[in-house]
Formats: structure tokens, C-alpha cells, sequence
């Protein structure tokens, strides 16, 4: 196991609300972090994202079950004595010091001297691209400028992993994504894990080596972004992650009909009994008359142009609602169905994933 | 992890620990024993005698033992006044501070904070110094008499100081900064597109004012009122310098009770009957903005 | 609707100056009058004079003895030197209580916060003459004997709270996060303590001690219920001076007082503002 860094056994958390319950936040979670491995958190709102990242951190306190580093126990240990380090969702930086002072806070509470301090806060200031700006306070400094210097703080002292909580949340959708390459960037240069936060879940595709959906304090799947997207575990997954069309029912044969008596053909000849079939709606086409394709005929309640793409949302004879998307070039084809108001929607069997069980 | 909780338990003895013991001796203590002592028998010269005597609080009401005394309500008299004088200044201060709050509201920032620091700046200068200046304009021969003298307004000084007005003056005029601050406080938070939207909803401006602004600059209104009240129902500086002899409110009563007729457990009475309209007023206070969701630890 | 508009904010406008000539006029009438040359009449101006700072200060001086209060300066220093050591003592003391509690209350959840949090309210809350004689029932009768030990205890019991309200107010603006971050970064709990909350708590406990030293000098209540015969402190001296008939040294010693706390409490509140 030298290949994990991080390993989480069996964690349990949960909080009494003022209300009298109690939350289960976390729900005995296994998770393993490799190394080098950027792994993305990705779950709605109170799903338990913030509470797993302060569970390793040391801020919250797990009710059962290990957490590993490198091997070591450090369930018990206090958060300053972690080989772990946190970028904050609002930054906390210290209001009365300058940055030079936060980025080297780590090195100075460890003890190093002042001349290597000095150099080194040089050089993660440098890899954050705020060079020179040691003098200043972070008040003096723009969002995104704080939003380095706390990832510079954090990264100063080499930890093992790195938390970072939502760290890209409070920036314009510009600044977020050069971010967002930068970030990868320099976990690739450094070496070290990160697990991220977002509940943006196009983040946690194009950035993450593995994502880890997590929803009711449970890991649902973890998986690479791929995995994520084209084989769901359930349909909780498949719908959290992407838009999808989700049609529950019995697989025979290279078949899934539902109660309302459609029939979707998918290619999984071995599968039978209780199952869900999931079409992403960049996975239908247009029919044309002659095609051989499966296809499912809807009547058009709205299409809706998005720029590259044309969104067309359908219902079924049987009312079900059946979401699609065409390319845009696609543009003469639109035009005809939507004088008619109806389309025969196609598809490839191929592509056609089955999620095991009724969805949801 | 027991180690943990013995450390923090450790800590927070060295924090507390100390002060809690000042506290509870030198506070609640001296509480505690005023308390007991309104309710012992005056000593002949001065003192206290030891034997359980409730005649204190009839003496207030004006039924005294009826050994001694017969019904008097002077003393009632005097507390119904200094509620009365309490209470006008809380109105005069609030008339006060209420229209200039708005105003000072609407500033630009620079100007915001300088006219806060000129409305502070006078707390922190002496009390008596700055009641002495109105015994030098109200007084026979002070300013304003000498003024209206000189142009011919009137023919004789007329009696200013020595009044209830005067008192009212003197409190009204230390006590601006404790009014000013929690209704600026709540002034400041109105937003003003709910005046707006009245407005814009067919409210004329003084429907405006009552049923929107008023409710909600209310919460002010009733700190500043409360943390008025309390300290001018027992008051004593400003009366013994504005009211002289004449004019005896709660505070010279209680203060003469202890230097000159040496009454203690009369005086310890007296000071009860302050606590407690101070301890109901607070209690109505906690009660009414508790439901609103007022801390009355932090003031909001 | 618009000429309306412009009359209500003129009148407003002019509402607020009335309010400051009203606190500040009073202000400036004793500072012009405390130079007027006018023996008996003080606020009959019939000449310039400083022989009334001149006398206060110890100078000789050609006012007749009967304009006089001071037999000489020497009381009048004794009693700002009461003063001065009773405030030093007081906020040096109600200074380190007050603060430690704000502290424990802020990181600490125990029983009886809220109690506690109510028994710092009520010094503030209740009428000085109360405290005064509770505490001078309380010294009477454990045989403490009044002076200035006892008006510094009897101070420290309510300059405590104020001690306490200001820096509870500065915990209250601190973000939590930050000692998260700093434990996250490696310091300990005292390290953190040391290196990120006092230096941020800095400013409320020195705004605290301020308010603290200007409420102990000017107290007058409560030090004149528990100071016993000997000890007489600045405010003592100007009210038993008020109450023996006004004489115009009177003023010139007000003027040096306001000058003093208006100096301090400028001080005090810009120091803060360039804090924020
Ligand atoms: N200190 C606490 N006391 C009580 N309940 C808590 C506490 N912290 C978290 N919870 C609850 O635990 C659950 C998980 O919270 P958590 O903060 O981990 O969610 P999250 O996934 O980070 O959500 P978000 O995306 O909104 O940040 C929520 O239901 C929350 O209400
Ligand atoms: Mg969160």
C-alpha cells in the first residue's frame, strides 16, 4: 500500500442538530488518496464534503474510525501536529500580518531560521506568480491575489496532502478558470496530493485524476471524471453528474422495457431483471427517415438554442420527459422539427449504459 | 484525549478563576449584603441591629412601623417623582437624538465618523464639569437671566436652576452619547428601499414614518430608552448640582439616608426599589427583543 | 413634492446643528468665561485675565482672598494625584480580569456562560449610587477601613465590564477560521494564541484600558459612597467645591480638565480608527 498516502477507515461523524436530531455527516467512509493523486469532493450542499476535509485536518473530531498517513495513525492528533495543510474557503489570511509573514507562518512556527524563511517564502510567493509583494497586507490585495498567498501559506511546508475547500468559489468565472490550470499545474510540479472541494461539477471533471461523489455523509462512487460521467454507479450519480434521461424497468435481452411500456434496446445481452437505462442527451440524434437506429418519438415542448448546441425538451406519448441535445450545425434539421413539433429521437444501443435497479 | 479536556479545564480556571472571586466578593458580595440590610431594624445611632424588620419597604409606601410613624407619603412622592423625571428625560433625549441620527445616517462616511466622535467626545470628559457649566448658564445670576436682564426681556431673574426643567436639562445633556448610539445604531441598518416601497406603495410620508420606520428603528428606541432610564431614575449628581435643596429625587434621598440621617437599612430599601424597576425593566426588555432575536449579551 | 423634499432635509440639516451647538456651546462658553476678569459675577465680561490659571497653578497672584477657594494648589494636586494612582491601579487591575474573562467566555463553552455574561451587564446597567452603598455596607462591615484601597477595589468591580464589553466586542469581529488556519499551519494553541488572536486583540485591550483610566478619573459616585475622610480624589474636590458656591478658579480648573480628556479621548479614537 505505498502507493496510498491518505486512507481513510471506516469514518464516522455525527452532529446533534439544535433541533434534537442528528445529522450523520459522514457515513463510515473508506477512501484511499494516492500519491501525486489530485482527488476532487464533489456532492450537494451538506452532503458531508467540508466535515471529511476537517476530519483530516484535525477540526472535527470522528466519532469512529481511522484516519491514515503514510501509514501512521493520526486519528488522535491534534491539527498542528498534521503533516496535512488547508487552503480556506474565504482565504484566512491573518488580518495583521503582511504577506511575507502568512506565506512563512508554517516555517516560522516550526522554527526555521530567518534567512532560509526568507528565501523560501521568495520562492512559493514566486510559484504563485506574487513575486515582491511580501510587504503588503492582504487587504491590499485583490481576490484572486489572496486567493494565492493562501495557497502559497499552505504549500510552504511541503505537506503530504493539501486540503483546498471550495478555494475557487468566490472568483469570476475568468479568474476561476485560469485558476483552475494553475492549480493543476502546480500540483503537478509539487508533488503532492490535493483533495479538492466543489459542488461545480464541471470543476471536478476537467480538473481531477479521481472524483469522489459523495451525497448523505456516503462516497456513492469514486472513480476517474470518465467513469464518472459514462458509467454511473446509481442513478444519484447520474443525475448529480451531467443531465441524463433515466428509464427504469425490466432488461431481457438486449432490451429494457419500462412500466409505460417503452422500450429502450441497449447492449448488454447478458442483462436481466430490475435495471435503469441511462441515455445522456448528447447521445441522441435527429432520426432521418430510412435510419435502422432505435429511436423514441416525442412531442416537442420547447427547443432551446444555447449557442453550440440546440437543447429540445420532449415527452413521450406516455408524458415521460425526455431530454435531448443536438449539435448546432445541425440547424436545417432543427428547422423542420420545429414546424412539426414532434422529432423521432435516435440512438446507439452501444451507448446506452445500465445502471443496476429501479432509479430513485 | 482526557488530557486534552484537562488542559482546556486548566485554562479556563487560570482565566476565570481570579476575576470570578473578585466578583463574587467584591460584587455580589456587597449585592447581597445590602440586601439583607434593608431588611434590618436601623440602630439608634446610626448602625445596624440585627433583628428582622420589613417596616423599610411600608416606610417607602408610606406605611410605616406603625409603632413610630403614621402614614406619609413623602417618600412615595419623591420616587413618583424621580420616575417622572426619568421618564421625560428618556422622551426629551430621545427628541433629541432621533432627528439628528437620521440625519448624521444619511452622511458621507468621512462625516459619518466625525460627527460620532463629536457626539462621543463628551462622554469622556468630566461628568461634573460639564453639569457645573449649566449651573453657570441657568443660575440667578448665570448667563441666560444676565442676557435676558441686559436687553430688557425681563425685569427680574427668573428661577431656572433649582427646577425639575434643570434636572431634566442637566440628564438630558450627559446622558445624549447612551441615547444617540443604540438609535443611530438601528437607524443606520433601515434600508431604506422598504421606505421606498411604501412610498412607491401609496404610503404618504407619515404613514411612511409609523408604520415602517418607526417599527423599525424601534429596537433602538427601547435600548436607548432602557439604558437611559435606569441611571437618571437614580441619579444624584445632577440633582445635587441642578436641583439643589429643592428639588430631592431617589438618588439624594438614598444619599442622605447613608452621610447625614444614617439610615442604612432605609437607604439599602431605597436602593432595592431602584433594582428592581431596573430589573423588570430589564426583564420586559430581554423578553420583548428576545423575541425578535436580540442577544442581550451582545446588543443585537 | 420636490420643494417638500428640499424643506424637510434643510430642516433636518438644521435640527442636527442645533444638536451640536447645544452639547458643544456650553463647552465653549466656560472655556471663553474661564479667562473673564470678573470676580463675582462670572458671566459679566470685564476683562481678559489668566490670573485664574496663574492661581490654580500655584502662581502668585493678585486675586483677594475671599475669591478664593484654594487655601492652596497643594490639595488641589493631592487630589489629582489620588486620582492618578487610583486609575493607574484600577485599570492595570480591571484591564487583565476583564480581558482574561472576555477570553474564556469567548473560547470556552461551560456552564454558566450566560450567567456570567449577565453579571458583567449589570455594573453597567445599575445606578452608580447602588454599587456605591452596597459597597460601602460591605467594607463598613468586614472591618475594611475606607481609602484608597477600597475606591480601587470598589472601581475594578465595574470597570471590569467595561474592560470586558469592548474586548468581547473585538473577539466578536475575529474570524475563527484564522486560528483554524494557524493550527492547520503547525502552531499550537498557545503559538496560535500568541501569534494570531492577542496581536488582533491588541487594539480592544488597550481601547479598553483607555476607557477604563477616563472612567476611573471622572468617577464620582461610587468613590464618594466608599473614600472614606481622608482620601478626597479630583471629581470629590470640584463637587465639594461646587457645593461650597462657585468661584471663578473653578473654571479655569474645568477647562484643564476638558482639555485633558478631550486630548486622551482624541488620542484614544484615533488610534482606533487607524486600527480598522
Ligand atoms: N458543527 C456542526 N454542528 C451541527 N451540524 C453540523 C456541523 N457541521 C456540519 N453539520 C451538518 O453536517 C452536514 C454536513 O455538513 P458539511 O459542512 O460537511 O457539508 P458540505 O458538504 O461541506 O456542504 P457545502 O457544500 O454547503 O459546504 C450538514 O447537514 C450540516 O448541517
Ligand atoms: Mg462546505
Amino acid at each position: 500500500m505505498r502507493d496510498s498516502i491518505v486512507r481513510l477507515e471506516k469514518a464516522a461523524k455525527a452532529f446533534a442538530t439544535p433541533e434534537g436530531q442528528t445529522v450523520t455527516a459522514l457515513d463510515a467512509i473508506d477512501l484511499d488518496v494516492k500519491r501525486n493523486e489530485f482527488l476532487t469532493l464533489l456532492g450537494p450542499s451538506g452532503c458531508g464534503k467540508t466535515t471529511l476535509l476537517q476530519a483530516i485536518s484535525g477540526f472535527v473530531q470522528l466519532d469512529a474510525g481511522r484516519i491514515l498517513i503514510d501509514d501512521e495513525d493520526i486519528t488522535d492528533r491534534p491539527p498542528y501536529r498534521r503533516p496535512v495543510n488547508t487552503v480556506f474557503q474565504n482565504y484566512a489570511l491573518f488580518p495583521h500580518m503582511t504577506v511575507g509573514e502568512n506565506t512563512g507562518y508554517a516555517l516560522e512556527v516550526a522554527g526555521v531560521a530567518r534567512a532560509e524563511r526568507t528565501r523560501r517564502v521568495a520562492d512559493a510567493l514566486r510559484m504563485v506568480g506574487l513575486e515582491g509583494m511580501e510587504g503588503r497586507k492582504p487587504r491590499q490585495l485583490s481576490g484572486g491575489q489572496q486567493q494565492r498567498v493562501a495557497l502559497a501559506r499552505a504549500i510552504i511546508a511541503r505537506p503530504k496532502l493539501l486540503l483546498l475547500d471550495e478555494p475557487l468559489s468566490a472568483l469570476d468565472k475568468n479568474l476561476r478558470q485560469s485558476m483552475q490550470i494553475e492549480l493543476k499545474t502546480l500540483q503537478h510540479e509539487l508533488g503532492i496530493s490535493f483533495i479538492f472541494v466543489t459542488h461545480d461539477q464541471e470543476e471536478a471533471l476537467t480538473m481531477s485524476d479521481r472524483v469522489a461523489v459523495l451525497s448523505g455523509g456516503r462516497i456513492q462512487q469514486l472513480d476517474t471524471p470518465r467513469a464518472i460521467y459514462d458509467q454511473p454507479k446509481n442513478s444519484f450519480v447520474a443525475t448529480f453528474v451531467g443531465a441524463s434521461n433515466l428509464f427504469e424497468g425490466e432488461a431481457t435481452r438486449g432490451q429494457l422495457v419500462t412500466k409505460d411500456g417503452i422500450a429502450i434496446s441497449h447492449g448488454r445481452p447478458d442483462a436481466t431483471g430490475a435495471a435503469t437505462a441511462l441515455i445522456r442527451p448528447e447521445q441522441f440524434f435527429l432520426a432521418q427517415p430510412g435510419d435502422t437506429a432505435p429511436s423514441l418519438d416525442v412531442d416537442l415542448e420547447q427547443i432551446v438554442f444555447v449557442g453550440s448546441t440546440f437543447e429540445l425538451f420532449g415527452r413521450t406519448a406516455t408524458g415521460r420527459r425526455v431530454i435531448a441535445e443536438i449539435p448546432a450545425v445541425r440547424r436545417s434539421l432543427v428547422g423542420e422539427i420545429e414546424q412539426s413539433r414532434r422529432a423521432r429521437l435516435a440512438y446507439d444501443p452501444a451507448a446506452v449504459h445500465l445502471l443496476p435497479g429501479e432509479a430513485a | 484525549m482526557s488530557s486534552i479536556a484537562f488542559r482546556r479545564r486548566a485554562q479556563l480556571a487560570i482565566l476565570l478563576g481570579p476575576v470570578s472571586l473578585f466578583l463574587a466578593v467584591f460584587f455580589l458580595g456587597p449585592l447581597a449584603i445590602m440586601i439583607v440590610t434593608s431588611f434590618l431594624a436601623p440602630g439608634l445611632y446610626g448602625g445596624v441591629e440585627w433583628t428582622w424588620y420589613p417596616h423599610n419597604y411600608g416606610r417607602i409606601l408610606g406605611f410605616a412601623d406603625p409603632m413610630f410613624e403614621d402614614f406619609d407619603p413623602v417618600y412615595i412622592a419623591i420616587f413618583l417623582r424621580s420616575l417622572k423625571i426619568a421618564a421625560l428625560t428618556v422622551v426629551a433625549t430621545l427628541f433629541v437624538c432621533y432627528p439628528a441620527a437620521f440625519c448624521i445616517s444619511r452622511l458621507s462616511d468621512r462625516w459619518k465618523n466625525f460627527c460620532l466622535f463629536l457626539i462621543t467626545l463628551p462622554f469622556f470628559t468630566s461628568l461634573i464639569v460639564r453639569l457645573f457649566i449649566w449651573v453657570l448658564i441657568l443660575r440667578q445670576t448665570g448667563l441666560v437671566n444676565e442676557v435676558l436682564l441686559g436687553t430688557g426681556v425681563i425685569a427680574r431673574p427668573l428661577e431656572l436652576i433649582y427646577t425639575d426643567g434643570a434636572i431634566i436639562l442637566g440628564m438630558v445633556y450627559v446622558f445624549i452619547p447612551f441615547m444617540f448610539m443604540p438609535v443611530y445604531a438601528s437607524v443606520e441598518k433601515l434600508d431604506w428601499t422598504l421606505v421606498r416601497a411604501s412610498l412607491d406603495l401609496g404610503a404618504g410620508p407619515i404613514r411612511t414614518f409609523l408604520r415602517i420606520i418607526l417599527p423599525l428603528t424601534a429596537p433602538g428606541i427601547a435600548g436607548g430608552a432602557v439604558i437611559v432610564f435606569i441611571p437618571a431614575l437614580g441619579n444624584f449628581v445632577v440633582p445635587a448640582i441642578l436641583g439643589g435643596a429643592k428639588v430631592m429625587m431617589l438618588g439624594n434621598l438614598i444619599e442622605q439616608q447613608f452621610l447625614a440621617a444614617r439610615n442604612w437599612p432605609f437607604g439599602s430599601a431605597l436602593a432595592m426599589m431602584v433594582m428592581t424597576v431596573m430589573l423588570v425593566l430589564l426583564f420586559i426588555h430581554v423578553v420583548v427583543s428576545g423575541r425578535r432575536g436580540f442577544d442581550p449579551a451582545t446588543g443585537h | 413634492m420636490k420643494i417638500f423634499a428640499t424643506l424637510a432635509r434643510g430642516s433636518l440639516i438644521a435640527y442636527t446643528a442645533l444638536f451640536f451647538a447645544f452639547i458643544y456651546i456650553p463647552l465653549a462658553l466656560i472655556a471663553v468665561y474661564s479667562f473673564n476678569a470678573n470676580p463675582v459675577n462670572m458671566m459679566t465680561w470685564t476683562g481678559f485675565t489668566t490670573e485664574w490659571y496663574a492661581q490654580v497653578l500655584g502662581f502668585k497672584t493678585t486675586i483677594s482672598e475671599n475669591a478664593l477657594y484654594l487655601e492652596s494648589t497643594s490639595q488641589l494636586v493631592e487630589a489629582l494625584w489620588n486620582s492618578l494612582i487610583i486609575a493607574t491601579s484600577t485599570t492595570a487591575i480591571s484591564t487583565v480580569l476583564g480581558s482574561a474573562m472576555a477570553i474564556a467566555l469567548y473560547r470556552f463553552d461551560f456552564f454558566g456562560r450566560r450567567f456570567y455574561r449577565v453579571v458583567m451587564f449589570m455594573p453597567m446597567l445599575m445606578p452608580d449610587i447602588v454599587l456605591g452603598i452596597a459597597l460601602l455596607i460591605f467594607f463598613v462591615n468586614s472591618g475594611i477601613n475606607l481609602g484608597l484601597t477600597t475606591i480601587i477595589i470598589g472601581q475594578c468591580t465595574f470597570l471590569i465590564s467595561y474592560v470586558f464589553i469592548v474586548v468581547t466586542a473585538r473577539l466578536a469581529g475575529m474570524d475563527r477560521t484564522l486560528e483554524h488556519a494557524s493550527a492547520d499551519l503547525g502552531a499550537n494553541e498557545w503559538t496560535t494564541f500568541r501569534k494570531v488572536v492577542f496581536p488582533q486583540l491588541l487594539p480592544g485591550i488597550v481601547g479598553g484600558a483607555l476607557l477604563a483610566f477616563i472612567i476611573s478619573m471622572d468617577d464620582l459616585v461610587i468613590t464618594y459612597f466608599i473614600a472614606g475622610v481622608d482620601v478626597t480624589t479630583l471629581p470629590m474636590f470640584i463637587f465639594a467645591m461646587l457645593r461650597r458656591g462657585i468661584k471663578p478658579e473653578i473654571n479655569a480648573i474645568a477647562v484643564m480638565m476638558l482639555t485633558f480628556s478631550f486630548v486622551i479621548a482624541s488620542l484614544g479614537l484615533y488610534l482606533r480608527s487607524r486600527q480598522k
